[in-house]
Formats: structure tokens, C-alpha cells, sequence
């Protein structure tokens, strides 16, 4: 487990130097003008050129992204054009958010698309199947997007249930620790805070877990008809097992790598998917920030959150590897 | 028998949500001495002289105060500053200002706080955007602690109204000095009549009343801003009560929600333009072309259709009421003259005039449509235009570098009113602002820059005006509206310029 650990760290280095000079260049062939966008409207050229100047934006790329590292190395990713902020700090700021919204989703995902797999593979051979078939289908071409709208709909605006606004209720206090509201709920030892957490993370992540359940659903469901195939299943029958304790002790354990790996997939997805959710919920979010970043083409923050977005995927995959080993005993053996 | 019906299933994620303690109480807005409003947009910084924008004014209005201040009506009214004086020649501005302001902090405030917002910190290099209107101040001489006199480069006949606009809040000098700028963002302290007690990014601002506050004390104790960015939650907000006070939502949602029991909506034309920025040179350097496109344009119907007829029609770049505006003038609607236009350019229904148009999507309400209304009246004319989107943020930098199209659909924010703000910066060539870069409009607008004559200057704008529509060079045509939805028991002054403040609120 620790060799794995340490060789997914030294690979994700050349990677993400890789992907930071992708970046880093692809930004910068944009016709965008930095030092245009920092500046008032009312600036006039010169103005403009000067800063150009100072923000080091005449010298040639590869120098610029010379500059650019060296300066991250000292941990100086530079400022947002528009909010005049350290990205790093507004990166810092809003990074927990959207991990805890993530991390909510994936649970929504999990819960939903193991049920809904095991329900569907239950169906086999039935007339239900067809029907849970589609729904699945019809479940999976509704974007997370129009799921947050219609949760708003009907549980903010119909039932008026739930809150669909922000993190937290305005008449309370914001414990700032970590940034993990759920968490910092807990350190502070305040319930109302995190019931009132809780709540305000119900629908956005319901919204997210819901668009990316169905693959699950599907995947699983296809990973136990072919593990069914398999003459582990058939002795087992032969040997008087119960059909309930194959399926879990058998023929589950072995369905479920595929699923990790879509899930671990999907998992860096969600970072994506939650831009326009967490635009929709209010959510003070990297998704949020980035929304803006994109409206108002600051680069340094759209370069940043890509980063992040990179360290964040090559930090699943890492977990992902490591739960095959746990799962898997023959990996273990290696 | 069997199927679901909807009253079965609301009652049933009901029955989901019901056990749930607490839930629906988080849900609801405040009590009586407080106002929760959906807000579209958050503020770029907390420091307000350093990035502002037209929708960042509300909030800022909130905290800072600025030396002067502007009526419902648009009129320029004493604030901190008491009384003013321009010089003939418009190159001093002088005045007196109030000696019982206190800053957050309990530190007074002075004309050093004055000079420190207008001229120290620029001098001292901070980053503010506010340097690009006040660099003009050479020397800024404080004779008294509650007296100023500021010197200009040149004449600025618009200072005084640039004294109550965008980003000139005035913002403590020891503070400042003590805390820094990074300190001052953590924890900003104005003279406003609320106080910050907690912000997030992109999500909420909560203030309360300062009890301290020299002028009249807000009715409201704590006001809520729930940033909400997207439209269709901005109409859910108001319509299942978690915000009292919603703006910028779809026109026909003012209309629906409004005739639900307790809501009211409103439509307020304000002082923005929604205008058609030209080029003078490609498919538009002929002035047959241009006021052919001008006058094939049906803007009663554009109001009618996109802002239920509440968006008035706009044949100078000014809005009614405003001192640029001219009254007595009306540029027609007329497509059969725009056919003749064409017709002596060459151009004709089977031979178009081919031309390109940029307009945003979403920057303000149905801007998208709009543009593609123009595009199919300018189809029945002769014209054939291509559109294209373009990201408000980009506008500046492709006109800079001459990469607009022939026309912009284009929307200008001017608070203060003044024909300056209006024609002057949408057409004076050495502007960011203006895709017109021809010099026989444009002088005259660089000319007037530098009248110092008030009554002079205003009647250089409204003739201008006038000539920049008759040759096509600017081609006006709606004043907007913003639309804003409350509950009905909630008062609230309509400021012509689209400002909202709680501190003019209050409950039935």
C-alpha cells in the first residue's frame, strides 16, 4: 500500500508539470490580454503596456512560465485579474466546500447506484426489467443542473422543506476551522450548526448524486450478470448456498472493482459537474469561483482551479488503487 | 385507479421532509426588523475604491459612505460633504464637510480621510480603480479638518458628480494605514449606516445596524444579502419566502409572481442604455448603411416583446429625465426609408448589405433576443447580419484592439446622469468604452471634455447627441429597467439609477 502511495507521488510530479505547462500555454494562446483585464475599463493603452511590462507578458512564453513556476514553487501562484486576491488564498478558501459537497454526492451516488444495481440485477429476466431499464436511461439523461432546479422546485418552492441557499443559516454563527463546515460543526460542538449544515447540503448533493448514480447502477448490474457466469457462483449453488449469501459474500465483493473504478472516475467528474450546482445553491465552492473566472477570463484563478481539479483526480486514483489492493488479494501478492 | 398523481406526490416528499425538525423553519425569511434580499452579484472587493461594478453600488451604499449623494430623482445631494464649490474654470474643486461622522471603529472622520481616498493612496501606488478618475487631482489641500480645496490637471466639470459615483466611498486613513490593505479587506470598515458582521464569497453577506451612524438611523436592525447568481433561483427565493426582496428577474416572472397573494413586483427604469455601439469603418463606413440599420428597427416592439412595454424607447444615448436627454426629438422607425438608404448604397432585398454584430448572453436581461430581433428586422431591409457572442468581460480589450464587429449590442451604466457619462464616453474615440473612432464626432466629444461652462456643456451634449444619432454614429435604443420582486408589506425607495438600499426600508 505505502509503494503504491509512494510511486503515485512521484509520477504525479512530471504530471503535473505536465498539465500546469498545458495550462499555462493554452491560457496564454487564448486572445486574452491580461493586463487589459486587470485594469479599469477607463485605462487607457499606455496604461495597458505598462502593466503588460510589469506583469512580465512581452517576454517570451517559455519565460513567463519559467517565472511562473519558479514562483509556485515558492508557492506564489499569482493574483486573480478581477478580485485582486491571491488565488491560492481564494483557491484555499473555497476548496473545502466543494470537497464536502463532493464527498455528499458520492455517498448519494453510492447508496443510490449500489441499490439501484442490485434492484435492477433482481429484475433479470423479468417485465419490470425493461421498465427499470429505461428508467435508468431517462435518469441518466437528466443533467445535474436540472435536477438542482427541480429539487429547488419542489422541496425549496412546493414543499418549502428545505434551504437552497448557501451553506448555513444566516442567524448562525460560522465556525471557520478547517473550512469542512460538517467538521468544524462537530469541533465547535454546535448541533444547530450541523443540523443546519446538513440541511443545506441535502439538495445540491442529492442533485449531483442523482446525475451520476445511473452509470453505477448500470455498471454494477452488467459486473453481477457476468460474475454470475463464473463457476465460483455455480458451486456455490451446488453447495446449498442461499442466493442471498452468494450475492453478498461472492459474487458482490468480485462485481464491485468495476464499479470502483467507475466511481473513482466519476468522483473527479463531480468537481466538474458541481460548477453550475453550486452556481444554482449558492454554494461558496471552487465551482462558483470558477464560474466567475471564466465570465470575467481571469486567468491566474482558471489555471489554479485546473491544478486543482489535476491534484485532486491523481489524489482519487491514488485511494482508488489502493482500495483495488484492499479488495483484491491477489494484487496484494504482487 | 393506480398512476401518480401530483397532489400524491407532493405528499408524499412531504411526508419525506416532515419528520425533519428544524428544516422548514431554516427555509423562511427574518423577522420584522430585519430584510433578507437576493442579490445577483457579489462585490469584486471589500475595499470599494479598488474594483467596483453598477451592481456592487447597493452594497457598498451600505457600509461607506461617499462625499455626495444622489436623491431618488438622480440629484446631487450633500452627504459628507456640506457644501461645494467648482471654480469658474473647472480646475478647483472646493467644499466643507460634516465634523460628526464616525468611522466603525469610533475614529472620527476628517478631510484627511478625504484626501487619504483621493489622492494619498493613489499617490502611494495602491492598486485602485478609482486612480483612473482621480490621478486628475495635482494637489489636495485640507485647510481645516472639516474643509477641502482639490486641484485639477484639467477642467472637471464632473467632478462633483463623481464625487457620489461608483467607487468613491470614503475609506478610513489610520486604519488603513495601521492595518494595511490585506487587513482592511479582512475586516472593511466604513461610515455607512450597517456594519459587516459576516461575509463568504459568492455567497451571503450579513451587516447590522450601526447604532452610531451620524445621519438617520436605518429602521431595519440586521439586513441579509444572499448572493444568487442564477435567475431561476432568484424567482424561487422570493416565491417560497427565504428572501424578501429579489432584483434582476425575468420581466414575465415580475408579472407572475407579482399577482401571487403577498408579492408585488416592480419594473423601474433606470439609468442604464441599452444602445447599438458602431464601428465607422468595414460594412458600416457608410452612412446609408448605418441609418438604415438605425431606422429599421422597431424598438416599441423590442420593449414590448422582451420588458412588457416597460423599457422606454430611446432616440438619444440618455435616458428621460437625465440632463442629456432631449425631449423635443424623435428619430423614426421607418423601414421603407431604410430600404431608400440601401437602395442608394446599391443594396436591395435580393442584394444585402453584409455586415457582422457581437452581443452578449445573459449580461442583461434578454440581450441574446434582443440581438436577434435586430438581425431578423434588419432581414426585412436589406441587411444581413451575422451575429456573434461575445463575453462582456472581452468588450474593452476587442475594441482596443479594433476586433469588434460593425455593431455591439451594448448596455451602459451611468448613475450620475450627466451627458458626459452618456455620449461622452460612448463616443469619445480616446475611450475604451466607443467602437466609433472617427474624429469628426469625436473631437467634438474631446472638446467638450474640457468645457467648464455647465450650461454650455450640456447643450454641446444634446446637440451631439442628436448628431451622433442623424449620422448614424450611435444608434440608441432602450433605457432598461430593473425588475425587482418583494413581499408587499416591504417599502422601499425606487432610485432611478437602480440602487437599493435597506437603509430606506421598511415594514408595514
Amino acid at each position: 500500500m505505502l509503494l503504491i502511495l509512494a510511486r503515485r507521488a512521484l509520477t504525479a510530479v512530471p504530471i503535473l508539470f505536465v498539465v500546469s505547462l498545458m495550462l499555462f500555454v493554452a491560457l496564454r494562446v487564448l486572445p486574452v490580454d491580461p493586463a487589459a483585464m486587470s485594469m479599469p475599463p477607463s485605462a487607457t493603452l499606455a496604461e495597458i503596456d505598462a502593466m503588460r511590462s510589469q506583469m512580465g507578458l512581452d517576454r517570451p512564453l517559455l519565460e513567463q512560465y519559467g517565472i511562473w513556476l519558479n514562483q509556485a514553487a515558492h508557492g506564489d501562484f499569482g493574483q486573480s485579474l478581477h478580485l485582486r486576491r491571491p488565488v491560492l488564498r481564494l483557491v484555499a478558501d473555497t476548496l473545502p466546500a466543494t470537497i464536502e459537497l463532493a464527498v455528499a454526492a458520492m455517498l448519494v451516488a453510492s447508496a443510490l447506484g449500489v441499490g439501484g444495481g442490485l434492484a435492477l440485477f433482481a429484475l433479470r429476466g423479468r417485465r419490470a426489467e425493461l421498465a427499470a431499464e429505461s428508467a435508468t436511461t431517462v435518469l441518466m439523461s437528466v443533467p445535474e443542473f436540472l435536477w438542482a432546479l427541480l429539487f429547488i422546485f419542489v422541496f425549496g418552492v412546493l414543499l418549502q422543506a428545505l434551504p437552497f441557499t448557501g451553506r448555513l443559516d444566516a442567524s448562525l454563527p460560522r465556525p471557520d476551522i478547517t473550512g469542512f463546515l460538517l467538521l468544524d460543526a462537530v469541533l465547535v460542538g454546535r448541533v444547530d450548526v450541523l443540523w443546519s449544515a446538513l440541511a443545506h447540503l441535502v439538495l445540491p448533493a442529492a442533485a449531483l448524486g442523482l446525475a451520476f448514480a445511473p452509470p453505477i447502477v448500470r455498471v454494477l448490474r452488467s459486473s453481477l450478470l457476468d460474475v454470475y457466469h463464473d463457476d465460483y457462483i455455480r458451486q456455490a449453488r451446488l453447495r446449498g448456498l442461499s442466493e442471498g449469501r452468494i450475492l453478498c459474500r461472492h459474487a458482490l465483493k468480485n462485481a464491485a472493482l468495476p464499479m470502483l473504478t467507475l466511481m473513482g472516475v466519476q468522483f473527479g467528474f463531480l468537481f466538474g459537474g458541481s460548477l453550475l450546482v453550486e452556481v444554482i445553491y449558492s454554494y461558496p465552492g471552487l465551482g462558483n469561483l470558477m464560474v466567475d473566472a471564466v465570465r470575467n477570463a481571469d486567468l491566474p484563478i482558471i489555471q489554479m482551479v485546473g491544478l486543482t481539479y489535476c491534484v485532486l483526480v491523481l489524489a482519487i486514483n491514488t485511494l482508488v488503487d489502493g482500495l483495488y489492493v484492499v479488495l483484491n488479494p491477489k494484487l496484494r501478492r504482487r | 385507479m393506480g398512476g401518480i398523481s401530483r397532489r400524491g406526490m407532493l405528499g408524499g416528499a412531504a411526508a419525506i421532509v416532515a419528520p425533519w425538525p428544524g428544516l422548514t423553519s431554516a427555509v423562511r425569511a427574518d423577522t420584522r426588523d430585519s430584510v433578507t434580499i437576493g442579490w445577483p452579484s457579489d462585490v469584486p472587493s471589500w475595499d470599494p475604491n479598488e474594483r467596483f461594478t453598477p451592481d456592487a453600488q447597493s452594497l457598498f451604499k451600505m457600509v461607506y459612505d461617499q462625499p455626495l449623494d444622489q436623491d431618488a430623482q438622480l440629484k446631487l445631494v450633500p452627504k459628507l460633504i456640506t457644501k461645494w464649490e467648482l471654480a469658474a474654470d473647472g480646475r478647483t474643486l472646493s467644499g466643507e464637510m460634516r465634523d460628526d461622522v464616525t468611522f466603525h471603529d469610533g475614529s472620527k472622520m476628517t478631510s484627511a480621510d478625504l484626501k487619504w481616498t483621493f489622492f494619498d493612496r493613489i499617490k502611494a501606488g495602491h492598486k485602485v480603480d478609482t486612480a483612473n478618475v482621480w490621478k486628475r487631482v495635482t494637489t489636495f489641500d485640507t485647510p481645516t479638518p472639516a474643509s477641502f480645496v482639490m486641484h485639477f490637471d484639467s477642467p472637471f466639470a464632473t467632478s462633483p458628480n463623481w464625487l457620489g459615483f461608483l467607487g468613491s466611498y470614503v475609506v478610513p486613513k489610520d486604519y488603513m494605514e495601521k492595518v494595511g490593505v490585506d487587513g482592511f479587506l479582512a475586516k472593511p470598515i466604513g461610515s455607512g449606516p450597517f456594519k459587516i458582521v459576516d461575509y463568504q464569497l459568492n455567497t451571503r453577506v450579513v451587516l447590522e445596524r450601526n447604532e452610531a451612524y451620524w445621519g438617520p438611523k436605518p429602521r431595519l436592525r440586521r439586513v441579509v444579502i444572499e448572493i444568487i447568481k442564477d435567475p431561476s433561483a432568484r424567482v424561487a427565493a422570493i416565491q417560497s419566502g427565504a428572501v424578501d426582496l429579489v432584483v434582476n428577474v425575468p420581466v414575465r416572472e415580475v408579472t407572475r409572481l407579482g399577482a401571487i397573494p403577498g408579492l408585488t413586483g416592480q419594473l423601474t427604469p433606470i439609468t442604464r442604455v441599452i444602445l447599438l455601439q458602431c464601428r465607422n469603418d468595414l460594412g458600416f463606413a457608410d452612412e446609408n448603411v448605418r441609418l438604415a440599420a438605425s431606422h429599421a428597427i422597431d424598438k416599441v416592439a423590442l420593449s414590448k416583446a422582451f420588458y412588457a412595454g416597460a423599457a422606454v424607447p430611446l432616440s438619444v444615448p440618455a435616458t428621460p429625465g437625465s440632463p442629456g436627454f432631449v425631449a423635443d426629438y424623435t428619430f423614426a422607425y421607418d423601414p421603407e426609408l431604410s430600404k431608400q438608404l440601401l437602395a442608394k448604397s446599391g443594396f436591395s432585398l435580393d442584394k444585402p448589405a453584409k455586415l457582422k454584430m457581437a452581443t452578449f448572453n445573459g449580461q442583461f436581461p434578454s440581450d441574446y433576443d434582443i440581438a436577434r430581433a435586430i438581425v431578423q428586422m434588419w432581414k426585412k431591409v436589406g441587411i444581413d447580419a451575422e451575429l456573434e457572442v461575445v463575453e462582456y468581460a472581452k468588450y474593452f480589450e476587442l475594441n482596443r484592439g479594433a476586433k469588434l464587429p460593425e455593431v455591439t449590442l451594448y448596455t451602459f451604466d451611468n448613475a450620475t446622469g450627466d451627458p458626459e457619462i452618456y455620449s461622452g464616453y460612448l463616443l469619445n474615440p480616446k475611450l475604451p468604452f466607443s467602437a466609433w473612432k472617427g474624429m469628426d464626432i469625436g473631437q467634438k466629444v474631446i472638446d467638450l471634455f474640457t468645457v467648464a461652462d455647465n450650461a454650455k456643456r450640456i447643450a454641446g451634449y444634446r446637440d451631439l447627441a442628436k448628431e451622433a444619432v442623424e449620422t448614424g454614429a450611435s444608434i440608441p435604443l432602450l433605457q432598461s429597467v430593473q425588475t425587482s420582486v418583494r413581499k408587499k408589506d416591504l417599502s422601499y425607495t425606487a432610485f432611478g439609477n437602480g440602487w437599493v438600499l435597506p437603509q430606506d426600508m421598511e415594514w408595514s
